[in-house]
């Protein structure tokens, strides 16, 4: 009987000899173990599975015409049976369909649609109460009800869509709340505040995805990666504002920030860093030659230093992505 | 406490817009426990010139006290809209209301029609910050809702209004020193 060690060891010799992938090694663990892997959002999407999803963008968007057109005709009750009756139906066949295997795909386009169609039910069950709907007060109410339920539905059912649906959620619930908390009377510029938000919302979906990297949610690491180093470094670029209304302290600290993205992409491995880092490296160079150096310089030559400078950026960016992030 | 050193960039992912709205709430409503306004305020509602053609009188302050001044309408006998009246109103700033008051009562009271009190409190517009997620859009100005803003502190108006609250028809006419 061979102990752990002599199979870790062995497991390390396979993998230096590059006989054995790490995908490899994580079916055996996860067959062995009894995990079964979620296969929404892990394997790459074919013809059917994206037929699936846009079928499911097709259903919502008939849903949300029928209700448009027919807005003041209809009663209450055939409005809310339309839409929050239909979501929760949805929500039933999808948990219907993920229990097979074969039909598991189809199910997570059933779960979309529910995910799409229950917020108008919400929607129209406040406006129906009374409640102004679009206020930030029932956007939070709303968004804050949809997170319970898609955090209880990953609690309980372990599936990476509702992963997926509790952050967007809670991202629309973090943004509203802070909007209805701050009111109208507010001390903080709309635009910066939203911003900092932006900033935040960034942060929290780089570390999530980092924090998922490792687990059975891995498949959503792509997604928070991308649109997290996006939020962030868009946020930080326009907190440095410009002349003459410029924050120098964003100013000085972006290069760093964008530097910093580029380093990590080597790190993490992450494409997203590299291709959003190098190109709001450029946006960088750009808005600092036109915002300081177009007058003393003169524009034309502003111009050339710039674009020699974002050729430099597009081969370092082009070398990182040879050396260290081709598959 | 392992779970947490385990799971720590999931906790830190979590916690930050946690902060970041407890950072909100904490600098929207500790300010207002410590510092408080303590001048009252006197204002007119109806008394705008173009939607109440004919009411004929406006209010200002000269000299610390408030005085009624006569307009004189141009005679017009194809436009004759009807009268309306302004109202004066005190605003008691520590119990959030206003009550009205009579001209008589309003011409003994001490006014400063400087636009900050004197502890540095003025009042202002809402502003307006619209939008369904993902799409916000800010910088508006909520002409409906009036606040006493100062020292990082900004406490909504529960104003009385004479007629709609349509943006003219509240004129702030001074501290009650």
């Amino acid at each position: 009987m061979t102990t752990k060690e002599e199979v870790l060891q062995y497991i390390k010799t396979l993998a230096e000899q590059k006989v054995l992938t790490r995908e490899e090694l994580d079916m055996a663990y996860d067959g062995g173990s009894g995990i079964k892997t979620d296969v929404v959002l892990t394997k790459k999407l074919g013809i059917s599975e994206i037929l699936y999803y846009i079928g499911g963008a097709i259903v919502f968007l008939g849903i949300a015409i029928l209700l448009y057109q027919n807005w003041s005709t209809l009663g209450f009750g055939t409005k809310v049976l339309a839409t929050l009756g239909a979501g929760v139906a949805a929500y039933f066949v999808g948990l219907l369909f993920s229990r097979d295997e074969r039909t598991e795909t189809a199910g997570s386009a059933f779960y979309l649609i529910s995910a799409l169609v229950i917020p108008m039910g919400l929607y129209v069950v406040f406006d129906n109460a009374g409640f102004d709907a679009s206020s930030y007060g029932s956007q939070s109410l709303i968004s804050g009800i949809l997170f319970g339920m898609y955090l209880l539905s990953y609690v309980v059912l372990r599936k990476n869509v509702f992963t997926l649906f509790s952050i967007l959620f809670g991202t629309w619930l973090f943004f509203s709340l802070t909007s209805f908390m701050i009111g109208g009377g507010a001390y903080f510029d709309s635009w910066k505040f939203y911003e900092y938000r932006v900033l935040v919302a960034g942060i929290t979906y780089i570390l999530l995805g980092y924090a998922f990297s490792k687990s059975e949610r891995a498949p959503l690491q792509g997604f928070l990666y991308g649109f997290g180093i996006l939020g962030f470094l868009g946020a930080a670029l326009a907190l440095g504002g410009w002349k003459p209304n410029q924050n120098v302290f964003w100013e000085l600290i972006y290069p760093g920030l964008v530097f910093g993205a580029l380093f990590l992409s080597v790190h993490i491995k992450s494409k997203a860093f590299l291709t959003w880092g190098t190109l709001f490296l450029m946006a960088y160079i750009l808005k600092i030659t036109s915002e300081y150096f177009s007058s003393g310089l003169g524009w034309p030559l502003a111009l050339v230093i710039a674009g020699l400078a974002m050729i430099g950026v597009g081969y370092m960016s082009l070398s990182l992505k040879k050396k260290y992030l081709s598959a | 406490m392992e779970i947490i050193k385990k799971n720590i960039t999931l906790v830190l992912g979590i916690s930050i817009p946690i902060l970041m709205i407890l950072f909100v709430a904490g600098s929207i409503y500790l300010p207002g426990l410590f510092i408080k306004p303590h001048f009252n305020f006197l204002y007119v509602s109806g008394d705008d010139y173009y939607y109440n053609y004919n009411n004929g009188q406006q209010y200002s302050v000269q000299n610390d006290r408030l005085v009624k001044n006569e307009i004189k309408q141009p005679e017009n006998v194809n436009y004759n809209p009807p009268r309306g009246e302004s109202k004066l109103y005190l605003y008691d700033v520590t119990k959030n209301e206003s009550k009205e008051i009579s001209f008589v009562d309003a011409q003994n009271l001490n006014l400063d029609s400087g636009v900050k009190s004197p502890d540095d409190f003025e009042v202002v517009y809402g502003s307006r910050d619209d939008g369904f997620f993902p799409f916000f859009w800010g910088g508006g100005t909520d002409y409906n809702a009036r606040y006493l803003k100062g020292h990082n502190v900004s406490k909504k108006l529960n104003l009385q209004l004479n007629g709609s609250s349509y943006y003219n028809n509240f004129r702030f006419l001074g501290w009650i020193k």
